[in-house]
């Protein structure tokens, strides 16, 4: 890995298996695995473990293209566009634009197979799973609150190994829902899920907002969290998450006329005064709306 | 008074007469009236109230005041509240997330701006956006990100609390494509020519044009995949993403799109704006959720 000493040999990213490689000096992609215990409703993969490869991916290119400065994940989205019709889902991402303060990444998520190629269906290709795009705050390598040691070069490709999930992954975290027609949830901060900045990672943030969304938006519309899939993700990244737990209440939008609607989802570290951390935009719609493919 | 604010905007205290043609600017053309809500403890930066109608000429397929538009009144009185918030210096928006949950509006749309995060490099700003006219019913909500600069040679000068009055309806209203001077077409790739009247103070494309090209482009580009409930075509952006990578100062702007994928009655559209006649250099990235209505 690029960091040393991260991630701990117990930790999420592990767990899910991902596996990166740097493309070029621009680009790179990470992979993970289609599996049951990151399966949304409706058996598709859950936004949030796809804004986690975002995350990693955009981090990766970050980490090259900006070393020796550091960086700090400031904003993220993401929408859920087709189906996962592979074993593997990869996230794809290139460098929009650097500037002297942000790096701008978009992320285009495909279905892969066994070899890393893209799926076929029927002759072609299959839509891709989703897009995304990120922006990163740049933190000059002389900022003394720059800590995070990394070795000089990075490899062209790693894996984070460890075990794997035998639950859902809210279970994993874990997430316990406190209030679902508030959106109020709750994770622990612990090693297993933290960043490189010993805060909770960003893609954890994406499932905790994904998490809260769903619950405060499947109890206004009588259908549980279990009945709705969060199609779109608007992350802001206001501060890091250290002490813990965090959590989120929602404000519900007005629902469509087709069921989908949305949520304003507000992160917050209880053990550090209720600092807010994160606000997200969740966008869901009725899971049998949405219907995807199993893989 | 007279004055320029924070980003850019001609601001006259509430109640005057401007004594200016506002509909020449995009975000009067909205007729969105503004004030500023200085915090209750007399710390920390101001939040902003807006307030605009939903006037007939302004309305899309989805009943309501169409998404590019909501967009474009979201980043003025986000920017506004960012200028405030960054003062001396200022700012330029370099993201616009937004997300429109509800289509049809009965109007007017109350707005507000607060300020979540203001750091030496940046500021963050929440907008919420209630329909006062439907009880209201919390609409869309957006986060803006914006750069903080350093000032240039312009002199910001402005009365604090900050307030606009609603600019009065046009005596000859034009609907958004017109009035954006986006070219008739379909497909793909949509124009805009860079009229005067669509740059701000310090000549460059406003962002609030930016996003009703972004919305038009997707929409036309998304038109042929999708068909609305009741058999039509009628078509609406919903969830946006853009990122504002550079200023767009020459012009033609074109915005070029990829559709993505469709299910379920949505299409997602990437869309690259390009500056065109600034070596045809990508000034904007983002997305658009389409729908069927």
């Amino acid at each position: 890995m690029t960091l040393a000493g991260y991630p701990p040999p117990v930790h999420l990213l592990g767990d899910l298996g991902m596996e990166a490689e740097l493309t070029t000096e621009t680009t790179a992609r990470v992979r993970t695995r289609a599996t049951s215990p990151v399966a949304s409703a409706d058996g598709g993969v859950r936004i949030g473990v796809l804004a986690t490869l975002v995350d990693i991916v955009g981090g990766a290119i970050a980490a090259r293209v900006l070393h020796p400065d550091w960086m700090a994940t400031a904003d993220l989205s993401i929408g859920l566009i087709g189906p996962p019709v592979g074993p593997w889902v990869e996230a794809r991402g290139s460098v929009l634009r650097r500037g002297r303060t942000t790096l701008v990444i978009e992320a285009l998520v495909v279905a892969v197979d066994e070899d890393g190629r893209d799926v076929v269906v029927d002759g072609r290709a299959p839509d891709p799973v989703a897009w995304a795009s990120m922006t990163f705050a740049v933190l000059p390598a002389k900022d003394p609150t720059q800590a995070v040691p990394r070795t000089a070069e990075l490899p062209a490709r790693w894996a984070f190994r460890g075990g794997e999930l035998a639950s859902p992954i809210l279970d994993a975290l874990p997430v316990t829902v406190l209030d679902a027609a508030a959106g109020r949830v709750s994770v622990p901060v612990r090693p297993y899920l933290h960043n490189s900045f010993g805060a909770v990672q960003g893609g954890v943030i994406a499932l905790l907002a994904e998490a809260a969304g769903a619950e405060a938006l499947g109890a206004a519309q009588g259908r549980g969290a279990s009945g709705m899939v969060v199609t779109d993700l608007q992350i802001a990244y206001l501060a890091l998450g250290k002490v813990g737990p965090i959590v989120s209440s929602a404000r519900v939008l007005a629902t469509g006329t087709d069921g989908r609607a949305g949520a304003v989802v507000e992160l917050r570290d209880a053990g550090a005064d209720d600092r807010l951390t994160t606000v997200a935009n969740v966008t869901a719609a009725p899971a049998d709306l949405v219907a995807r493919a199993v893989p | 008074m007279t004055t320029v604010g924070p980003d850019g905007e001609v601001a006259t205290p509430a109640g005057d007469d401007p004594g200016v043609d506002r509909r020449r600017h995009v975000s009067d053309y909205f007729r969105l009236e503004r004030w500023e809500v200085p915090p209750a403890g007399g710390d920390g930066p101001s939040a902003m109230g807006g307030r605009a109608p939903v006037d007939d000429h302004q309305r899309g397929p989805g009943g309501g005041l169409r998404t590019g538009g909501l967009l474009t009144s979201l980043d003025s009185l986000g920017g506004f509240t960012s200028g405030l918030a960054a003062l001396p210096r200022w700012i330029v928006t370099t993201s616009l997330l937004a997300t429109v949950s509800e289509l049809a509006h009965v109007g007017p749309l109350r707005l507000r701006a607060d300020v979540l995060r203001r750091g030496r490099n940046s500021v963050v700003t929440s907008l919420d956006v209630v329909d006062e006219g439907a009880d209201d019913r919390h609409v869309a909500a957006a986060l803006m990100t914006c750069a903080v600069l350093e000032p240039g040679a312009m002199t910001l000068e402005f009365d604090r609390p900050f307030a606009l009055a609603m600019p009065g309806p046009p005596v000859d209203p034009v609907g958004p494509v017109e009035f954006f001077s986006i070219e008739p077409g379909e497909g793909p790739v949509t124009r805009l020519r860079l009229d005067d009247r669509l740059r701000n103070p310090w000549g460059i494309l406003h962002g609030g044009a930016v996003a009703m090209l972004a919305d038009e482009a997707a929409c036309r580009a998304a038109a042929s995949g999708l068909t609305g409930t009741d058999g039509g075509h009628g078509v609406a952006a919903t969830d946006v993403v853009l990122h504002y990578l550079r200023p767009v100062r020459v012009g033609p702007v074109e915005a070029r799109c990829t559709v993505l994928g469709t299910r379920a009655g949505r299409a997602s559209v990437r869309v690259a704006i390009h500056d065109v006649g600034a070596d045809d250099r990508l000034v904007t990235l983002g997305s658009v959720t389409v729908l069927a209505v």
